[in-house]
């Protein structure tokens, strides 16, 4: 884009300077994140030649630790999901950092059990109707089966 | 024909960016760090801002992060009171340091072995990551919260600055205070350039640049408003600034004049550096983002590209 250099003397350097002035192209915007990854590309160049060699995890190498653990985690995971379910609909309390502790009936989590849906949250400000707990807030949730 | 500034916004963050960091060149080139509130501290490729990945695993903000020289290890520090250190590669959580207060600083020796921390509980401690089982080396003297803690002089040494309005150069071995720097204001940050020995401090609205053996002062420019941080171009012809007024701020090195100023971000300035190679600043803000900055405006590098105007003849006319 270029501009016919006909401007008025008395305009300010400034204006001049804006009309003369092409913003520098770009071939694209930088990529954002991924919404349901982490990332680290497994098929990426940098990731195929250094990931055997990189750090050494704290898990061992040998397949059967891997396929046990692998077990073990998804037993923690089924068990987690099933304490969800378990809790619909049952007043729970929720201890949270800096010293607070709260009362609600319990809703629902999200996909990535970022927050919880909760309705009747008692707090020292009154009741509220319906309010969404933090996941990150929340230290411990205890109910009664 | 004269080319205006095209920052580019990397977005992603939820959060203040208040900390960033690249890594040495690479044979896949270098990389960027980023520190954010949301605690998902992030991978960038350098050149182009593109997010590599998300390292998940702080409860809390994380407040520094560094890469090591060839970006195979990344190190984080939290408000969750832990250090991380992690695989660069993979995103895998490699170590875990618990710390008794929030941890504000993190990084790693020449050789990646040693991971030196520095936070709220005023003690710098230097963990050996081949014995991540084994208690750190601790040093103690600050009187307020560090704010950050950088290696220098082949590691034999160490720079931290904290609230209580003090730089000081530790020797690593006695753990002795080899100097002081007192200051009227808070250090806002500190950028260690090994190659020349210089250290740049910004507090107020001064950013100085000290002989980093003697701290001796070697200049101190003042900028319009109050500066968060500073980066020196590592060829040492220009540094630039940022802080409270949102501008980016160019300044010429020999003659301390200023040069430019950008506006972009929409919020303060936490964090500025210059990429290894010289040619791109990234700045992280209040506003959740990052942003890469031509150091040469109009260059075609990155993302960024050279367009030739079609006249050539040096007139100007007007675009049909």
């Amino acid at each position: 884009m270029t501009f016919i250099l006909e401007i008025k003397r008395s305009s300010g350097l400034r204006f001049r300077r804006v009309l003369n002035e092409t913003p520098v192209s770009v071939l694209r915007l930088p990529r954002g994140p991924e919404p349901n990854s982490r990332g680290f590309d497994p098929t990426s160049p940098r990731f195929i030649a250094l990931c055997p060699t990189t750090l050494p995890s704290s898990s061992s190498s040998s397949g059967s630790a891997d396929e046990e653990e692998q077990r073990l985690r998804a037993e923690l995971r089924e068990r987690f999901l099933r304490t969800l379910l378990l809790m619909t609909g049952k007043r729970v309390r929720f201890d949270m950092h800096e010293h607070v502790r709260v009362h609600a009936r319990f809703g629902a989590s999200d996909i990535d059990v970022l927050n919880l849906q909760v309705c009747d949250l008692e707090t020292p400000l009154g009741v509220q109707r319906e309010a969404l707990l933090r996941s990150q807030d929340v230290i411990a949730c205890s109910f009664e089966v | 024909m004269a080319m205006r500034q095209t920052p580019l916004t990397c977005s992603g963050h939820t959060r203040p960016v208040v900390d960033l960091a690249f890594s040495g060149i690479t044979p896949y080139g270098y990389f960027l760090i980023s520190a954010c509130k949301d605690g998902k501290p992030m991978l960038r490729q350098g050149d182009t801002g593109d997010w590599i990945g998300t390292f998940l695993g702080h409860k809390g903000a994380v407040w520094g992060a560094t890469l090591n020289k060839e970006a195979t290890k990344a190190a984080t520090a939290a408000a969750d009171f832990t250090a991380k250190v992690w695989d660069a590669v993979t995103g895998d959580e490699v170590l875990t340091l618990a710390h008794k207060h929030i941890v504000k600083s993190v990084n790693f020796t020449e050789d990646s072995t040693c991971l030196l921390t520095g936070g709220n509980d005023k003690v710098l401690r230097i963990y050996d990551l081949g014995k991540p089982e084994a208690e750190p080396l601790e040093i103690a003297g600050h009187t307020s919260a560090i704010k950050k803690a950088l290696w220098c002089n082949n590691d034999q040494q160490i720079l931290s600055a904290a609230d209580d309005r003090t730089v000081r150069l530790w020797d690593k071995n006695t753990k002795e205070a080899v100097k002081t720097l007192a200051f009227d204001a808070s250090v806002s940050s500190m950028e260690y350039i090994p190659d020349g020995e210089i250290l740049v401090i910004t507090y107020g609205r001064t950013i100085a640049f000290y002989n980093a053996n003697s701290l001796d002062l070697i200049k101190a420019v003042d900028a319009p408003a109050s500066i968060h941080s500073a980066s020196l171009h590592p060829e040492k012809d220009f540094f630039v600034a940022g802080g409270d007024d949102f501008k980016l701020y160019k300044y010429d090195y020999t003659t301390k004049e200023e040069m430019e100023s950008y506006k972009g971000h929409f919020g303060p300035i936490h964090c500025v550096r210059f990429s290894p190679d010289g040619e791109l600043y990234a700045s992280g803000s209040e506003d959740g983002t990052l942003r890469l900055w031509q150091t040469a405006v109009g260059k075609t590098y990155g993302l960024w590209k050279c367009v030739l105007p079609e006249n050539l003849d040096g007139k100007y006319n007007t675009a049909i």
